[in-house]
């Protein structure tokens, strides 16, 4: 079964497109990253695919179901590329996770038990559970995206969006980030899409990928469509695709 | 010099007393979400836009509380409105709103013949005036306002965070930010007559502020602002009383003394 379909998505800002006619599908349980130069329409497809923005033309399919925003039937997960909060936000880890955990609403001075042991166990799951009382503005930047990886398996999600997530992460950082993530798909049978700009991540961590520059160049697996032709096209003349020998698919 | 329990044995002193205690705890309560969403000047386009409330119920003869109220809220779901539909910035439209309304209230009051005393309350603020009936719709406000604020405490605080990201985790944001500025219009106009027009930002701002200087989870942000804001309250309005200043700038002005302390213990 199709995670995510998407049909000729297309979205305008003052006549203009920043995406055209994407049309791509993903399958469940897989990992798929999208690349593509700076001003490619990245963030603005993903934003698009989560109603974020609003798409001028297309469809977007969830699990079967047409999806215009995130509502409580269809969970899903959502690491932004640049967190944009205020970073001297009095907040701790634990308070953060405790917004996104149901229901909606809460009564203070109540013990809530069942809050506490979720987001006990989802620290412990990203390998944070010596986070928890430590304020959000004092957390290094890989420490951050592996509690934002926890927040966005709040609501048990089927499927996860990560737009760059690792960018401004130390190299140590972005192995424990995408080791996580390979994780989760095989023991949660998450789906992922991720928006990378590291060629070796794709090569190392995804099943499929889509290459665009506001349209879709090319779309499968990392080996079979990003041809040196293909990568030059996207990145420019000065680009070239270096296979390495260690591959790490399941 | 009178002892405090001849002070408190006037019903005037009581009431203005009880009047403090609420407005101490409500306003900073509030006025964390709005410091939090850096919407300090969206509190001052409001207290302005009363002022056009005012001088509109002065001119029809209407009840001034409720004048203010209503035109507080158009005011404030016009700014939440224009805000989301066009591409102005949102300080663009507080600012507009911001002018608009001190301009039309001004313009309203040059059309009124003879002396208003009652403007002048709302303007400058007059704790020891405070009536029943004052009292009782404050009670009704801070219990509403804070309950609201509480018990939908997660979306509130989702959308403060990031908004995009409680839009993806299926909070109504549009709703709820709604929701936030109508209880930010309301509590700001109920506050009018205790701290006066120009002061009453002071109150949601300074204290929360304070908090946010030593707080490092939201428990203690709420917690301190709404300590910082009693203590204002109580401090200032006795200060008032003993050196027979204005209650609304006394309050205001230990509220900044308690900022100022804690900017200090910040840097420590």
């Amino acid at each position: 079964m199709n995670a995510l379909s998407v049909e000729n998505l297309c979205v305008k800002v003052d006549n203009r497109h920043l995406i055209e006619n994407i049309t791509f599908s993903v399958e469940e349980g897989s990992i798929i990253a999208i690349i593509g130069p700076n001003g490619a329409g990245k963030t603005t497809l993903i934003k698009a695919i989560l109603g974020l923005i609003p798409y001028e033309c297309g469809s977007v399919m969830l699990f079967g179901h047409p999806f215009k925003h995130a509502n409580s039937h269809i969970a899903v997960g959502y690491v932004p590329q640049r967190l944009e909060y205020d970073r001297t936000f009095p907040l701790t880890v634990s308070e953060l996770l405790g917004f996104t955990v149901p229901p909606i609403y809460s009564f203070p001075f109540l013990e809530r038990k069942k809050e506490k042991n979720l987001i006990k166990d989802l620290l412990e799951i990203v390998g944070a559970k010596e986070l928890s009382n430590r304020n959000i503005g004092s957390l290094s930047g890989g420490e951050l995206q592996r509690i934002m990886i926890a927040k966005a398996l709040v609501n048990n999600p089927k499927i996860l969006f990560l737009d760059e997530p690792a960018s401004g992460v130390d190299i140590e950082g972005q192995e424990r980030f995408y080791d996580l993530v390979k994780r989760l798909r095989k023991e949660k049978g998450l789906t992922v899409i991720l928006i990378s700009h590291d060629l070796n991540v794709v090569y190392r961590f995804a099943d499929n990928v889509i290459c665009m520059n506001r349209k879709l160049i090319c779309s499968g697996k990392p080996e079979e469509a990003l041809t040196d032709d293909v990568i030059k096209s996207v990145y420019g003349e000065m680009m070239g695709a270096y296979i390495h020998s260690c591959h790490e698919h399941d | 010099m009178n002892t405090i329990s001849e002070f408190l044995s006037y019903p005037f002193i009581q009431r203005a007393l009880l009047a403090s205690l609420m407005v101490g705890i409500l306003c900073p309560f509030v006025g964390n979400f709005a410091v939090l969403r850096r919407m300090s000047f969206f509190s001052d386009a409001i207290s302005h836009s009363a002022f056009a409330g005012i001088a509109v119920g002065a001119l029809l003869g209407l009840d001034l509380s409720l004048s203010s109220i209503a035109v507080s809220i158009i005011i404030a779901l016009l700014i939440a409105f224009l805000s989301e539909k066009t591409s102005l910035s949102n300080d663009t439209v507080i600012g507009i709103a911001f002018s608009g309304t001190i301009a039309a209230g001004m313009l309203i009051i040059g059309m009124l013949k003879g002396y208003k005393p009652d403007i002048f309350t709302f303007l400058f603020g007059d704790i020891l005036a405070i009536s029943h009936i004052d009292l009782l719709l404050l009670f009704a406000i801070t219990i509403l306002s804070i309950a609201t604020l509480l018990i939908f405490s997660k979306p509130f605080l989702q959308i403060t965070f990031n908004r995009e990201l409680a839009k993806v985790e299926g909070v109504n944001v549009r709703l709820f930010e709604y929701l936030l500025f109508l209880i930010i219009a309301i509590v700001v106009t109920v506050s009018l007559k205790i701290i006066g027009m120009i002061l009453v930002t002071s109150l949601l701002i300074v204290p929360a502020a304070a908090a946010k200087n030593l707080a490092s989870s939201m428990k203690q942000l709420f917690g301190l602002s709404c300590a910082f804001g009693l203590i204002s309250g109580l401090i200032g309005l006795m200060a008032s009383v003993y050196l027979n200043t204005s209650s609304g700038p006394t309050i205001v002005l230990v509220s900044i003394g308690i900022f100022f302390l804690t900017l200090f213990k910040r840097r420590a």
